[in-house]
């Protein structure tokens, strides 16, 4: 009995919440919306050099992420020698493979990026908690259903962890910061090696 | 109205810059590159690459050093804004991403194979074979434009038609690649140089 009352204790540590985890101090805002501005300008071309690192599979290309219409980005992704690889549009809630080379047409893939260019375009989120982290303020926001935690430093958005057990499933980090264009940004995905690495160019 | 006369002339001048050639001419300018190309045993060349996509507001500008030497290798060196470079030797490809080094085996490949043999012969110029492509020629000022349209299928689905610009010589000085959704690259050659000697530690990588 007493074997089972600590496994029990082990399994509540195991799947406490994130904020619980991380030690985040609640925060009683006003603030109801949490505003993402890195790919919001219409009149900017966003270009990054990619870096994939897929298991031990290196490979690069150039990723595109252009804003078409309030809610509308196109994201495109080509060889260095300008050969398309996948053009995906983000209309609303809606996702469309514009056009995909067959080598990369598998559906977990395709899953995978929707998941990752979705939160990064995605602009506006309802706020559901917010906390106070070291010099971090801490968003709690839900894409997708899944919980993310946007963690803003000086006011700029740094991170962004999707958690899902109240464990970082996937984390964004923006650095090199000037204005509304995030220089270098990182995705990468905890359980499995993936990890994608850009550089605006 | 005098304004819409311009218009007109601006227009219909503009157009006739780029006129269709007689089949005597074609064949003339065939010729002439095939036999150009037949000389060629390196090339090497500055480039510049405009990746033209229909929703940015600028195309995408890199550049960089091509090399070729016969029978088949060639390397593309990007330079700006960053450093990548792919080797084309051997049945292999060599890329070095900015340090990151992966080699991709071509010989397994149809389709590798195929582009290996595309590339080569699109920096030569080379490309009549009208079992392969349907061609068109056109002169372009003094120059000529030859618009190579692949017959297969496949092939189609990745590029609708490529336009090689030729000079007087019979080399070639721009290399355009339109996908079937209109999008395009253009690759403008700069300083090129025929048959200076390459040593083969520039195709490693």
């Amino acid at each position: 009995m007493r074997y089972l009352l600590i496994s029990f204790c082990f399994l509540c540590v195991g799947c406490a919440s994130y904020p619980k985890k991380n030690k985040f101090e609640k925060k009683e805002t006003s603030d109801t919306f949490l505003r993402n501005t890195y790919f919001s300008d219409k009149a900017q071309d966003y270009v990054y050099k990619a870096s994939i690192n897929i298991y031990k599979r290196h490979f690069g290309g150039i990723l595109i992420i252009k804003k078409i219409n309030d809610a509308n980005h196109r994201v495109v992704f080509t060889t260095e020698m300008g050969n398309k690889i996948f053009d995906f549009s983000f209309i609303d809630n809606d996702f469309t493979v514009n056009h995909i080379l067959e080598d990369f047409n598998k559906k977990i893939l395709i899953s995978i990026l929707k998941k990752d260019f979705r939160t990064l375009i995605k602009e506006n989120m309802k706020l559901t908690n917010t906390y106070s982290y070291h010099e971090h303020l801490v968003f709690e926001t839900e894409i997708d259903k899944k919980k993310h935690y946007y963690y803003q430093t000086d006011n700029k958005i740094s991170k962004i962890a999707r958690v899902s057990n109240g464990k970082e499933k996937v984390v964004f980090t923006f650095s090199e910061i000037n204005d509304t264009i995030a220089n270098l940004i990182t995705i990468e995905h905890k359980g499995i090696k993936f990890k994608i690495s850009l550089k605006s160019i | 109205m005098p304004k819409f006369i311009f218009l007109f002339l601006f227009i219909t001048t503009t157009l006739a810059a780029q006129t269709k050639m007689s089949t005597i001419e074609a064949n003339a300018l065939k010729e002439k590159v095939k036999t150009y190309a037949s000389t060629i045993n390196t090339i090497s060349s500055d480039f510049t690459q405009y990746k033209h996509l229909d929703f940015l507001a600028n195309d995408i500008v890199t550049s960089g050093k091509m090399a070729f030497k016969t029978p088949n290798m060639v390397k593309w060196e990007y330079s700006k804004p960053f450093k990548y470079s792919v080797v084309f030797k051997n049945q292999s490809l060599y890329i070095n991403d900015n340090g990151n080094k992966n080699t991709i085996d071509i010989g397994s490949s149809e389709q590798f194979k195929q582009l290996n043999k595309l590339i080569i012969n699109s920096v030569k110029g080379d490309m009549f074979d009208t079992n392969e492509f349907s061609i068109d020629y056109y002169k372009k000022d003094k120059n000529s434009e030859v618009h190579f349209s692949p017959r297969d299928e496949k092939f189609k689905t990745f590029i609708k038609v490529f336009h090689i610009t030729f000079n007087p010589k019979g080399d070639v000085i721009e290399v355009k690649m339109i996908e079937p959704s209109d999008d395009y690259t253009t690759i403008v050659f700069n300083n090129r140089t025929i048959n200076t000697p390459l040593a083969d530690e520039i195709f490693a990588n």
